[in-house]
């Protein structure tokens, strides 16, 4: 579909709840390996962008296209089959981190990593927790493979998350406010951890309100506000934001720290 | 000869006249609990309509196979066809001759009216207008009592009917002299007595048959006829009551009470090992089963109840409802004598098992779908995203979670379950309070042998909370 060699399309996002329009007309391309800072105001539809792009939520129009997987939700096929199987695709390009980690309370930390990799993928049972224990190494969690997700602490259960959504080894990281549901002083060991994918060329679509944070990593910097971008640019948008609207909000931001 | 007992599954193709010419082989329904006429003694059916009853076959060359209900449950079960005819002392009277086959009367016998010792008001069949009397609610004598006035309470045989009269619960029975007589000779009573004839017509007692089995009553008959004249009647009918019942003017009938004066203590003993027996051959498979197959039929429903498919999701509304809405016991009836009407019949223990699990099912699908709803929106959402479809998103990470919160209100079923066992002697299936009925009839122990029955109940629902305790620990143990 795309000669541009971005690794991430996507092109007149468009989803509402009811009447209200949450989403209107959004669009940005990332290219392999970089990060992606999405910022903007509570409800402005942040969650919503990433949630599409991992298709938890159905859009009413638009492209998403993640590498070969390409879905538009403008024309999605009839048949059923179909339809499941060009979402299952597009799913299947990215990981999931969410604000709540959602780890599976039944399973121990090393479950909770190999789950999808031996029950989706298909991966031996061995060779999946060879490369789990790697993952826990490095989000600095080797040898709690056998605590329950309740065991941890708040950040110890975030970097369980990130190491379950790189077991699947997607294309692309999506990451919904990691860090917001932390206590302060935990909030720290998860940056971190994410600094470090970044470095290691990890593709990454970040919602964060860590200012600093984004400045150190971010290649491109996006500010929606009431279901558009409003103001896109490199990480200098940070120090530098062009419009009222976006020097407002990182006001705000920066005076609540 | 087979006497059907504990699992009365009646499973073997009954006769069907004209179809098997030789050697049919006759189910026989029988209370088992009507001394001296049908009564369990040691653990054999025995009694004169018994006695009698193989004669016949014996005479006929008809194979029996004995099938124990109580009283009102011997008229569905003939209609249904899970039985061929009742040897039970059944009075042949109009409505009954409209719809049934009789064969001659084996037994001649007086109606009695009896009633607490200290009544004294009650002595002919003029005075229980506006009474109430203690019937099984298709006998005959029911109708004698209701047609004479009285309001009649449903009793399930003659021996609880009397410890009603006891309690002064009822103010009157109306039954056949012979059971009385064995009543008092049994339990040595003198709280209640007879006070008064029924009326001067000497009612008359024989085997019934359906209407289209002509040919086996015909066989009966004939053999009835001639054990009658070679004095094998007689000589049954003086074993039993030192009289000739067998006849019109047979003689004063003398009783000395099948219950054979046993101490309460003796009763209670022989009567543990039989309802032990109902315990394992009857309730405990009955629950497993049931809850087993119960809690799929749940799961199932639960699923279609959510289902975004209108035409599962009403469907599944509509079972819950039904089931949560009618009474277990009229679920039984419709399945064990409803749908051989309509061509579907099952024997008595796999209808209980049907009944009992589309009753658990209805039930637990909405504890499994309120499980299923309490798991956090975020575990499908996560399970969702490491790209897990459906059916494996259910069984790995949604049914675990629910399945914690499930438990204790599932745990609640499986108890009523098991005490819910205990209805299903009316389709014919013998398990612990049927064993205990049993007992009784013979004794009038009551309270002992209920409390021991109650104390059976006991001890596998304490038994089963353990279990309950046990496996809460276990899908518990990651919860810290
Ligand atoms: N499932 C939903 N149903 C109805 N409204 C929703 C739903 N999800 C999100 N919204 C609304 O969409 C808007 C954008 O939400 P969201 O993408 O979560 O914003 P953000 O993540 O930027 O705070 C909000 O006004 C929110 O209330
Ligand atoms: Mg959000």
């Amino acid at each position: 579909m795309s000669t541009t060699g971005h690794l991430i399309e996507v092109e007149g996002l468009r989803k509402s709840f009811g009447d209200t329009a949450v989403l209107e007309d959004v669009g940005f391309t990332a290219s392999s390996g970089t990060c992606t800072v999405l910022l903007g105001p509570s409800g402005s539809g942040k969650t919503t962008v990433l949630r599409s792009l991992n298709v938890l939520e159905t859009p009413d129009a638009g492209v998403v296209r993640i590498g070969e997987a390409a879905v538009d939700f403008g024309e999605l096929p009839r048949d059923k089959g179909l339809r499941r199987k060009e979402i299952r695709d597009l799913r299947a390009r990215s990981g999931m981190v969410f604000q709540s980690h959602n780890l599976f309370p039944h399973k121990t930390v090393l479950g909770n990593i190999v789950e999808g990799p031996v029950q989706v993928q298909g991966q031996s049972p061995e060779e999946a927790e060879a490369e789990a224990r790697r993952l826990l190494e490095q989000v600095g969690l080797a040898g709690r493979e056998t605590a329950y997700p309740a065991q941890l602490s708040g950040g110890q259960q975030q970097r369980v998350g990130i190491a379950r959504a790189l077991a699947l080894k997607p294309d692309v990281v999506l990451l919904d406010e990691p860090t917001s549901a932390l206590d302060p002083e935990l909030v720290g060991e998860v940056l971190a951890v994410i600094r470090d994918l970044s470095q290691q060329g990890w593709t990454m679509v970040i919602v964060t309100h860590e200012v600093r944070f984004a400045q150190d990593v971010a290649d491109q910097v996006l500010f929606l506000h009431s279901g558009v971008v409003a103001e896109r640019g490199g990480a200098e948008v940070l120090t530098d934001p062009q419009q009222e609207r976006t020097q407002q909000f990182l006001r705000r931001v920066l005076e609540a720290r | 000869m087979i006497v059907v007992l504990g699992l009365a599954v009646v499973g073997t193709p009954g006769a069907t006249a004209g179809d098997e010419q030789d050697r049919p082989v006759l189910r026989v329904g029988t209370e088992g609990t009507y001394p001296p006429f049908s009564y369990e003694d040691g653990g054999d059916l025995t009694g004169y309509d018994i006695d009698v009853m193989k004669a016949v076959a014996d005479e006929a060359g008809f194979d029996v196979e004995f099938v124990e209900a109580p009283f009102d449950a011997l008229f569905p079960a003939l209609d249904s066809k899970r039985i061929d005819v009742i040897a039970n002392q059944v009075t042949i009277n109009d409505e009954r001759e409209a719809r049934y086959l009789f064969t001659e009367p084996y037994t001649f016998s007086r109606g009695v009216i009896v009633t607490a010792t200290d009544t004294d008001d009650i002595t002919t069949l003029d005075d229980i207008e506006g009474k109430v009397a203690a019937q099984s609610e298709t006998s005959n004598w029911a109708q004698v009592a209701r047609d004479a006035g009285a309001e009649v309470q449903s009793v399930e045989g003659f021996a609880q009917a009397a410890e009603l009269l006891v309690q002064g619960r009822v103010d009157v029975v109306v039954n056949d002299n012979i059971a009385v007589l064995d009543y008092l000779a049994s339990t040595g009573s003198t709280e209640i007595e007879i006070k008064g004839q029924v009326d001067d017509e000497i009612s008359k007692q024989a085997l019934v048959f359906r209407q289209a089995d002509g040919d086996l009553r015909d066989r009966a008959d004939a053999a009835l006829k001639k054990l009658a004249a070679d004095g094998t009647l007689a000589e049954i009918s003086e074993g039993y009551f030192k009289a000739d019942v067998s006849v019109e003017d047979g003689g004063d009938v003398e009783v000395e009470g099948s219950g054979g004066g046993r101490s309460t203590w003796e009763v209670l003993q022989d009567t543990a090992g039989p309802m032990l027996v109902g315990v394992l051959k009857g309730t405990i498979p009955l629950t497993i089963i049931s809850f087993v197959a119960g809690l799929a039929i749940a799961l199932g429903v639960a699923l279609a109840r959510m289902s975004s498919v209108k035409a599962l999701r009403l469907p599944a509304r509509f079972y819950i409802s039904l089931i949560r809405g009618t009474p277990l016991l009229v679920q039984l009836f419709v399945i064990f004598y409803g749908l051989p009407q309509i061509g579907i019949k099952l024997p008595g223990f796999p209808a209980a098992c049907l009944a009992l699990s589309l009753n658990v099912g209805g039930y637990a699908a909405e504890i499994i779908r309120g499980s299923i709803l309490s798991v956090p929106r975020g575990q499908f959402e996560a399970a969702t995203t490491i790209g897990m479809p459906y059916r494996q998103l259910m069984r790995r990470i949604v049914l675990p979670q629910a399945a914690r919160i499930a438990v204790p209100p599932l745990s609640n079923t499986l108890l009523s379950l098991v005490k819910d066992t205990s209805l299903v002697s009316v389709v014919l299936v013998t398990e612990v309070l049927r064993e205990a009925d049993k007992a009784a009839s013979l004794t009038g122990e009551f309270l002992p042998l209920y409390c021991l029955s109650a104390l059976y109940f006991w001890v596998i629902c304490f038994a089963l909370s353990i279990g309950q305790d046990k496996l809460e620990k276990k899908l518990g143990r990651y919860a810290v």
